[in-house]
């Protein structure tokens, strides 16, 4: 290696030294006292009571930073993480007045640079939990680090963003799903079925045919059109159930069924006059051109080019038997023509995506066992 | 939302605001030479490596690198042949035809989903996540994976959690850059089938100078999940300028004469399967629609946005 080489490496990491012991990121320090660790009931009374104990301890409220990382790290085990009023009492910690800059120089050169990434990092959390500040926060970060403050700049430009992509689903969630079973896959099967407004939800119990094994509730959704459609089965092709499919709803996942007949034949538009679908394409031109109709546009929406959906439902165990009951309550409402058409049930493996970290693990764990013998 | 962290973004003003997903860089990934030992250092003025180290691809010996190159000259010739004719035999495009959707990549061809590379988390061993993008049993293409936001222990990674495909660099011929133009279109179409998770569309528009490198237009594709298809449009209008995962605070149009890449990512912190089925992804151009950019423009006060 030459000299210059050497040189310039020198010089380089001493500079990057100097600035990092200033900006060094606080994260890696440790706790010495962990009051949430003592508390047993993790509850947001015990959660606020906590904060309540590290004011009273000490006017001067020494190790207040590494108290808030230890807070916000231990919001998740007392379930408080998407609480608004946790979040104030955590800033409120953070003593007003004495760190607004008082002069351009420390204004520019981030006065207070741990507290203000300490109120920043709270402010992400805040944002990764999906919770908004309010004014009354604004107010409080205006008190503790200054119009200046990075914080606030933060916290403005997350009121910027955040109402904006709050409401930008097409497909309304509330902000607490329901925890029954039974209502989340109505949420889900409505979700689904969005795409055909007559559709109808029904909500059915297995009670109600003597034959089934497990008592549990069905929810379907078929429209009139899908009634029609399976009217139109021909009874010699069998209709399939498929499934278990997943859909997400916020982070609950709900199971659902298919009954698909079979693969209608593609709409043959030929009254069009004009059409150009079969002129060569001109260089140049990126795409296809002159080509009217889309891949796979079909007469209804339920005749997809992989079969037509003639019905959907959710069972409360997804197990076989419910299923079977569900055919049978299709057939007695609305489907008569059910009775005559065999159904095969074709229920997938789980997929085989997995997480690489319990892979991970299990070697890791075999490594151990390995190396002990 | 930039994060003040990182000292340029306090120091020097035209720099972009910038925090990656990871805090502080893995030492492993950039090589330096061996023999003194560092600390990992942030770049002041200039970003030397457009992957910031994240470059996983093999480099071939010098001697290799020439025979491998010998032996595609037969096809970049022939590339560059039609590119001649095309530029003798075409005129410029001047309109799209209002409607139709001009298909940029269709996945009724299986050979299309080589255009796309996926990437995730757990290529870098700062997660584990993993994915893939596959033929879909229905014939289309299928982004398929497990999204796993865990955190690995090794004291750098603060949290984690992705999966993406990003389609190839678009290229004339004799390995030469270029980018698409979609000037003519106001409106991407694509027509997929997800499982009720959001995903984010990414069009990067990479320029010359390393400022514009990580410059990323982000917007958010909401799927209904299910057995339908669902043909989502989105106006390039509404597209939000990023740079490393942060939004900026001075938002831009798309340049979308200046494409590079486009992409689809999953990174909506729910752990499990997730599964994205694609037919196609288009360009469309609709009259109707003649809102410029949808974020205000507003000037601030100083020193307060951009800064």
């Amino acid at each position: 290696m030459n000299v210059n080489n050497i040189l310039r490496n020198i010089i380089r990491s001493r500079t990057a030294n100097i600035i990092c012991q200033r900006w060094k990121s606080s994260d890696k320090e440790l706790t010495s006292y962990d009051p949430f660790l003592a508390k047993p009931q993790k509850t947001k009374e015990t959660y606020l009571e906590v904060i309540k104990m590290f004011e009273e301890r000490d006017t001067r409220r020494r190790g207040h930073v590494e108290f808030i990382y230890a807070a916000l790290s231990r919001m998740k085990e007392f379930g408080v993480q998407k609480d608004l009023e946790v979040y104030k009492a955590l800033v409120d910690v953070l003593p007003k007045g004495k760190m607004v800059p008082t002069n351009v120089f420390q204004a520019e050169f981030m006065h207070y640079p741990k507290q203000q990434q300490c109120a920043v990092d709270l402010l992400e959390q805040m944002e990764d939990n999906k919770v908004m500040p309010d004014s009354e926060m604004e107010q409080m970060l205006l008190n503790i680090f200054g119009r200046r403050g990075i914080p606030l700049r933060k916290y403005w430009r997350m009121m910027y963003w955040m109402p904006k992509f709050k409401n930008l689903s097409p497909w309304y969630l509330p902000d607490k799903l329901p925890v029954d079973t039974m209502e989340l896959a109505i949420l889900a099967l409505q979700r689904i079925t969005s795409v055909d407004s007559d559709t109808k939800i029904d909500i059915w119990k297995t009670e109600e045919i003597e034959a089934s094994l497990d008592k549990t509730w069905i929810v379907n959704g078929q429209s009139r059109v899908q009634q029609v459609l399976l009217a139109e089965q021909p009874p010699d092709e069998p209709l399939v159930i498929k499934g278990p499919f997943n859909v997400y709803l916020q982070d609950q996942i709900v199971t659902y069924f298919l009954l698909i007949g079979k693969t209608r034949p593609e709409y043959k538009d030929d009254t069009d006059l004009d059409d150009v679908s079969n002129i060569e394409r001109p260089p140049r031109i990126p795409g296809v051109i002159g080509k009217v109709t889309l891949p796979q546009v079909k007469n209804t929406i339920h005749e997809q080019d992989d079969g037509t959906i003639v019905a959907i439902c959710a069972t409360g165990t997804s197990s076989r038997d419910s299923l079977l009951s569900w055919i049978r309550l299709l057939e007695k409402y609305n489907n008569p023509h059910l009775a005559n058409i065999p159904v095969i049930f074709t229920l997938i493996a789980p997929p085989s995506d997995v997480s690489l970290f319990d892979a991970q693990q299990e070697k890791d764990t075999n490594k151990n066992t390995s190396s002990t013998n | 939302m930039a994060l003040f962290k990182n000292l340029k973004l306090n120091t020097f003003q035209i720099y972009r605001s910038s925090s990656t997903l990871c805090q502080t860089f893995d030492t492993s990934l950039l090589k330096f030479p061996s023999g003194i030992n560092r600390i990992p250092q942030r770049q002041l003025f200039w970003e030397k490596d457009r992957k910031a180290g994240y470059n996983s691809k093999e480099q071939p010996g010098k001697i290799q690198h020439i025979k491998d190159g010998f032996k595609e000259l037969k096809s970049e010739f022939k590339l560059f042949t039609q590119e001649i004719k095309e530029f003798i035999a075409a005129d410029p495009l001047l309109i799209a035809r209002p409607g139709e959707t001009d298909l940029i990549w269709c996945f009724n061809d299986p050979s299309i989903i080589n255009n796309f590379v996926t990437t995730c988390d757990s290529d870098h061993n700062q997660g584990y996540s993993s994915c893939g993008f596959d033929p879909s049993p229905a014939g289309r293409a299928l982004f398929h994976g497990y999204l796993d936001t865990r955190v690995p222990k090794d004291g750098q990674v603060k949290k984690a959690g992705y999966c993406s495909i990003r389609s190839k660099r678009i290229r004339k011929s004799f390995k030469r850059e270029t980018t698409f133009n979609w000037n003519l279109y106001n409106t991407i179409v694509l027509k997929v089938r997800g499982d009720g998770r959001s995903y984010l569309l990414n069009i990067s528009c990479e320029g010359y100078h390393d400022i514009t490198w990580n410059d990323i237009y982000h917007y958010v594709l909401y799927t209904r999940g299910g057995p339908y298809w669902q043909i989502v449009k989105i106006p390039f209008s509404k597209f939000i300028l990023g740079s490393k995962g942060r939004l900026q605070d001075k938002q831009t149009r798309v340049r979308l004469d200046r494409v590079t890449h486009f992409g689809i990512s999953c990174g909506d912190k729910i752990n499990g399967v997730f599964n994205l089925e694609i037919e196609y992804v288009g360009l469309e151009y609709d009259p109707t629609h003649n809102e410029e950019f949808a974020y205000e423009m507003y000037k601030t006060d100083r020193y307060i946005v951009g800064v």
